[in-house]
């Protein structure tokens, strides 16, 4: 993070967001887009994910928590409270992080591994209960359904933007916005003096005291930010899918998931869970034939990357080609 | 609170104890191996889940359940002994091995839960009680099997204590986990001893999935909450203290056993994980532990 | 006996050592000596396998330890009393001791080499019973040097061993070194002190940022133009 953006770097980024821009002006079908669309939302989460865990180091076992808190906040928002899916996707975000700087605090004060990996996995078990629990509210594992869509709206040169199950051009384009704001923040962040801190937080905490950072701060300020773009992620998912259980928006599966993809894609890497998201989500809608073995190839991928590239796929050298510039 | 006769307050303390020597097993499981590995094993619940299948199998095939349980045990050690030479075994070598451990048997936990639904099917399997009949002494009655569930807890504890203590294997292992490079240097085989470690806590695992399973049903998924019990065990006891973990252990049975008057079923664990995550935060070195 | 030949030690891209040979012969007191980070203690943990050898040749009476894993090492006359003693801190003293044995080819005669072991140190039969950790800098020193030579060793390392300790507790240490060296058992210890070293070593070699400087007896290294250089900066 210390050179400066490469040429190449830029130009990949710029075609990349060229062509998912321009990817429903070739008139692909609905169901691309939606593939697409979950791949966006697992890109937040997993960006989010990764700011945490790849880049402050604080090795998190339940970001899935606050896609839940956001999802069943916003849905419960909208629903009981009529304000619109709009406004709601915010709140509930803001539950999330919420949540996030409440659960973070004692988080941060554990210096073991182990003790955090416990904390967060128990706590996003007392999220997931308490929603499966609080039946009158949430309706537990029957679902909450009902769950209003976003209002459609006009937009100058373009006309009505809805948002419906048969038009997902919308949908679409929100994710896309939601990811590109994700991303455009991760990447302030981590050129910013705050970034400097936290890279030196992962590196070591000694250098971090001498550039003048106020540690604790800073570390529960991302913390927060992360678990605001995780429940960002789970609100727009609540109000894509319009239906809601404990079970999928907060199970222990969704974050195996979001980790197999960071860490395919290379932890601590910008780009990694990009990658990680794209590659999971679309081998996995390619494969639905293989329907059962899914998570099953979802754990053993997460075993091999381990335990062969553990800087994710990227990492994986062919033979015989060097990174230059490394001693041999 | 209506005044409850005494035997009964007597019988839910023993069934209490009884559900705290089971959580004694997997969370003694859990801290042998982080106690000498410092990984903490994610996968510990598909061990008891594997001890439950195996002894469906083993008593449906009418092998007595005097015989079962061993070779369950056993079935078990190479299990654990092979995950661990597999994948703990290299990873403990790899910079950040920390984090890429607690992933690894992550990955496996999942992949061994959905192995086990291809294999075995989704359907839950019943076990018949090992032994019918209930003991009565004056008014308090114990079913047989959970009187027996208590006795093969405390011998596997017991011996799992002698083996610690007085053998040249246990001297090897309180070795290793308390200095690793010292221990080699001794010449102590650290590698074999972290396998051999990993095989005895997944035995004590599947020796707890074997006697719940007539209690619960047997599924693909039974090993997720017994992890969780399990964490709450080893955190309660001090994480990697293996006495710690039989105290914690006995301490939630009984303590749930008794909360059932105060809160519903369902709102039992929310409670056990919120307190967990007070004593983490207050007291990470467990209930009973001195600070460092 | 130990015959060192280019040895290159390396912590990832961080070379530490560089063609270091170096020479033991049976029954010799020998000094590695150097200023700190001068990689003294990286010799002492290649021969004893901590550390591996990214080139070069470590022979213990005539066999390649390359192949050896650290456990195995210990099983062949080769015992090393670590930095900062390193004992099992919950174990008792005498569990501490008799884990020195643990390699199952000195194992048969333990318990006659623990009546030998005590004799050198009364405290091991005085506080036997007691956790380690609870024992004092000097007295530790001594159990981890008790656990070295419970594996009967025909080479020990001791890898700092006087840090830490009081005067008075490093004049006993080196009666007892020389007591185990009169037993036959070559040593070889490492130590910034050039005179402190000489009061017992026999031989030396200085290292300075990883690179054997010189080697010599006592009076040589004493009266060395290289020594003074590298200690004073003359």
């Amino acid at each position: 993070m210390f050179q400066p953006l490469r040429l190449n770097a830029l130009l990949t980024a710029v075609v990349a967001a060229l062509a998912v821009l321009g990817l429903p002006l070739l008139g692909v079908g609905s169901y691309v887009l939606h593939v697409m669309i979950l791949i966006m939302i697992f890109a937040i989460f997993a960006v989010a994910y990764n700011l945490v865990t790849g880049y402050l180091g604080l090795k998190t076992f339940g970001h899935h928590a606050f896609f839940g808190l956001g999802a069943y906040g916003s849905a419960l928002i909208s629903i009981h409270l009529g304000i619109g899916a709009w406004a709601s996707l915010w709140i509930g975000a803001a539950l999330a992080a919420a949540f996030g700087l409440f659960i973070g605090l004692p988080i941060l004060r554990i210096k073991s591994m182990a003790h955090v990996a416990v904390v967060t996995l128990a706590f996003a078990e007392i999220v997931r209960l308490s929603c499966s629990n609080l039946k009158g509210l949430t309706r537990g594992e029957l679902g909450l359904w009902g769950i209003p869509a976003f209002q459609a709206f006009h937009l100058p040169l373009v006309g009505e933007v809805v948002f419906s199950p048969a038009n997902k051009i919308g949908y679409y384009y929100l994710a896309a916005l939601l990811l590109g704001m994700t991303l455009l923040a991760t990447a302030v962040i981590l050129r910013s003096k705050i970034g400097l801190a936290i890279l030196a937080i992962r590196d070591g905490e000694d250098a971090a005291e001498s550039l003048g950072v106020n540690l604790t701060r800073v570390k529960l300020g991302v913390f927060g930010l992360s678990a605001f773009m995780v429940g960002v992620a789970g609100a727009f998912y609540a109000h894509y899918v319009g239906i809601l259980t404990p079970s999928a928006a907060i199970g222990a599966d969704l974050m195996i998931l979001v980790i197999a993809m960071v860490l395919v894609g290379g932890l601590g890497t910008f780009a990694g869970p990009l990658v990680g998201a794209v590659l999971l989500t679309s081998s996995a809608e390619s494969l639905r034939f293989l329907d059962q073995y899914r998570l099953l190839v979802y754990g053993g991928l997460i075993v091999l990357v381990v335990l062969f590239a553990p800087r994710g796929l990227a990492s994986l050298r062919l033979p015989g080609k060097r990174v230059p510039g490394r001693p041999a | 609170m209506t005044a409850m006769p005494i035997a009964l307050y007597i019988e839910q303390i023993v069934n209490g104890l009884v559900a705290g020597s089971m959580y004694a097993l997997v969370g003694g499981g859990i801290a042998l191996i982080y106690g000498t590995m410092r990984v903490l094993n994610m996968a510990h619940g598909e061990f008891y889940m594997m001890g439950g299948y195996a002894a469906f199998y083993l008593v449906g095939r009418a092998v007595p359940p005097v015989l079962a349980i061993p070779l369950v045990a056993g079935l078990l050690f190479l299990v654990g002994a092979a995950v661990q030479r597999l994948t703990v075994h290299y990873l403990l070598r790899q910079d950040g091995w920390l984090f890429a451990c607690i992933a690894a048997t992550l990955g496996l936990s999942i992949a061994f839960q959905n192995l086990a639904l291809i294999v075995f099917g989704e359907d839950y399997k019943t076990v018949p009680y090992y032994v019918e009949g209930i003991l009565r002494l004056g008014d308090i009655r114990l079913p047989l099997q959970r009187v027996l569930m208590l006795l093969v807890a405390v011998g596997t504890l017991l011996a799992m204590g002698f083996l610690l203590k007085k053998t040249r294997f246990g001297w090897a292992l309180r070795a290793t986990s308390q200095d690793s490079d010292a221990a080699s240097v001794c010449g102590i085989p650290v590698s074999r001893v972290h396998m051999i470690t990993f095989g005895l806590s997944a035995a004590l695992g599947g020796v707890a999935g074997a006697m719940l399973a007539p209690i619960y049903s047997v599924s693909p998924w039974m090993g997720l909450p017994v992890l969780f019990k399990g964490f709450v065990v080893v955190v309660l006891g001090g994480l990697g203290s293996f006495p710690g973990a039989i105290v914690g252990g006995l301490l939630l049975g009984i303590v749930e056993a008794l909360g059932v008057q105060i809160t519903s079923a369902e709102w039992r664990d929310v409670f056990g994980f919120a307190l967990m995550i007070v004593v983490v935060w207050a007291r990470p070195w467990g209930l009973f532990g001195k600070a460092p | 006996m130990l015959e060192i030949r280019g040895l290159d030690v390396a912590y990832g891209d961080y070379q530490v050592l560089w063609d270091v040979s170096i020479d033991v012969a049976a029954g010799e007191i020998v000094a590695i000596l150097g200023p700190n980070g001068s990689g003294k203690s990286t010799v002492l943990k290649a021969i004893i396998g901590l550390c591996r050898a990214r080139s070069g040749t470590i022979r213990f009476e005539g066999n390649d330890l390359a192949r050896l894993a650290v456990h195995d090492r210990a099983g062949i006359g080769i015992a090393m009393v670590m930095e900062r003693r390193r004992l099992f801190p919950a174990m008792t003293v005498r569990e501490n001791v008799l884990l020195g044995a643990y390699p199952a080819a000195v194992r048969h005669d333990a318990e006659a080499r623990l009546g030998w072991v005590e004799g050198l140190f009364p405290i091991l039969r005085e506080r036997g019973a007691q956790p380690a950790g609870r024992l004092s800098g000097g007295e530790q020193q001594m159990v981890a040097i008790a656990r070295g030579l419970m594996a009967k060793p025909r080479l020990l390392l001791m890898d700092e061993p006087y840090l830490g300790l009081a005067p008075k507790v490093v004049l006993q240490i080196n009666d007892i070194i020389r007591r185990i060296n009169a037993e036959g058992i070559a040593v070889v210890f490492n130590e910034q002190n050039v005179n402190l070293s000489f009061a017992l070593a026999h031989r030396g070699y200085l290292l300075e940022s990883g690179r054997l400087m010189l080697g010599g007896t006592g009076q040589e290294m004493l009266h060395s133009d290289v020594v003074r250089r590298v200690y004073l900066g003359e």
